[in-house]
């Protein structure tokens, strides 16, 4: 049992001494992964389960054709260091294509592709 | 004694974490394969290094004796990288045997250690694999148990593909995952000698070699909201990995006329993960009266070290230091 109680309490140690961060991982998006809207968004929202580093968190959104769709500067949000926005162009009917890759403030990187057809 | 030297070693590792001398670096560590995760699964070996503690794993089920013992066991292991792609685990548990008409025996099991190294992570085709070599320690557990007294050492090789590379058109599949296992465990003794205490006649019964080999199948749901389809469920099902694990043992070599044929169980259950950790459930079927008797369960808290400590002891001892994440996409 002596060995237990070591296990017992290295891990009661591991879960109390310091403040943690995780993997940040794609929560929910705007418009929604796999979605299909009647008008093209003009931006497109990104929710993660940590907060991300600006500088090394990006994101592309291109059409069926692989020509960019978005336009400016991809920003994580000044007011929710976890939100990830960027620009679109005006957006016809199509099937388009997001890819995302950040860094988490604990230093690890994720990444994630998914689709959203707009259908006038 | 092992384990103290150990501990040692941690406090020692949670000293010089806290004195800021272990390096940051961007990594992935636990099972990430490009988008996909795969979880530590409760019986098949999954196909990363990682820093991890599974603390407890708790198993109750009827082993296939006549007659048939009622056999509770709690286990823990923990896991830790040297390098990116090296890693060490140690790990013991406690079981309990009730068997009618017999006294109640209760002990530890023989300490065991695996060194594992990663072999492939190729991240576009969500795949994984890792080799290792497991070693049993005999002599290290209770007695009264009947454990080994000799030592096995198993080399073994992981892997896990995700099915994400499956066309969009097939995209309720992409959530798919298989993992599996394949070993070849060799005791150190190819026979032991018993002494009967009545009789004091000497026996003799050959150790046999066996593969071991095993898989599981897994639909992960974190998977489907963020990479297909946000059905937008409730919370704790898009937390959800419905799972599969089916694992055997088949004597091949070193076991004639001692009538061991293949052992085995499948266990479906389902992991929930969380950022942090994850918790595991899964039952016990065995596949014939070898194997055991009734349906038993398992359960297992696995903490994700390297996220709980992303700066200190979740970080491999060594290795190349790398300050920023390396860009994929180019804005």
């Amino acid at each position: 049992m002596r060995y237990l109680s070591v296990f017992a309490t290295l891990s009661l140690l591991l879960c109390v001494v310091s403040p943690a961060n995780a993997h940040a991982l794609l929560d929910h998006a705007n418009p929604r992964v796999g979605s299909t809207v009647a008008v093209g968004p003009t931006e497109l929202l990104l929710w993660f389960t940590q907060k991300l580093e600006p500088a090394f968190s990006r994101v592309e959104v291109r059409d069926s054709n692989g020509a960019r769709v978005y336009e400016g500067r991809v920003q994580v949000d000044p007011a929710d260091a976890s939100l990830l926005r960027v620009a679109l162009k005006p957006l016809p009917s199509g099937t388009y294509e997001v890819r995302w890759q950040v860094l988490s403030v604990d230093t690890h990187t994720t990444e994630g592709r998914f689709l959203f057809t707009v259908r006038k | 004694m092992k384990i103290t030297v150990n501990i040692n070693w941690l406090c020692d590792g949670l000293v010089a974490a806290l004195a800021g001398l272990l390096p940051l670096s961007a990594a992935q560590a636990h099972c990430f394969v490009g988008i996909r995760f795969l979880p530590a699964t409760l019986n098949i070996d999954d196909p990363c290094v990682a820093d991890e503690l599974s603390l407890p794993t708790v198993s109750r089920s009827k082993t296939g004796d006549v007659p048939s013992a009622t056999a509770l066991e709690i286990s823990g292991d923990i896991s830790k990288r040297i390098t990116e792609n090296l890693g060490i685990s140690i790990g013991t548990d406690w079981t309990r045997l009730d068997t009618p008409g017999s006294a109640r025996t209760s002990g530890f099991g023989n300490l065991a250690t695996t060194v594992q190294y990663q072999l492939v992570k190729d991240a576009p085709h969500e795949l994984a694999m890792s080799a290792g070599i497991s070693v049993d320690w005999g002599g290290t557990a209770a007695k009264a148990l009947g454990a080994d007294s000799f030592s096995t050492i198993t080399p073994s090789l992981q892997f896990g593909k995700g099915m994400g590379d499956l066309p969009d058109t097939m995209g309720w599949a992409r959530p798919l995952a298989l993992t599996g296992q394949v070993g070849y465990s060799v005791p150190t003794r190819s026979s032991t000698k018993t002494v009967d205490a009545d009789t004091g006649l000497v026996s003799s019964a050959s150790n046999p070699q066996f593969l071991t080999y095993g898989a599981t199948l897994q639909y992960s749901m974190p998977y489907l909201r963020s990479s297909v389809v946000d059905l937008d469920l409730p919370a704790f099902l898009n937390h959800l990995i419905p799972i599969v694990e089916a694992q055997f043992a088949t004597p091949v070599a070193n076991n004639a006329g001692i009538g061991i044929r293949t052992t085995g169980t499948i266990n479906p259950g389902v992991i929930w993960v969380g950022n942090y950790f994850q918790v595991g459930v899964e039952a016990i079927v065995p596949i014939n009266r070898d194997s055991g008797t009734g349906v038993g369960f398992l359960a297992q808290l696995h903490l994700y070290l390297d996220d709980i400590f992303p700066r200190t002891i979740g970080q491999p001892l060594f290795g190349p230091q790398i300050s920023t994440a390396k860009p994929l996409l180019e804005n």
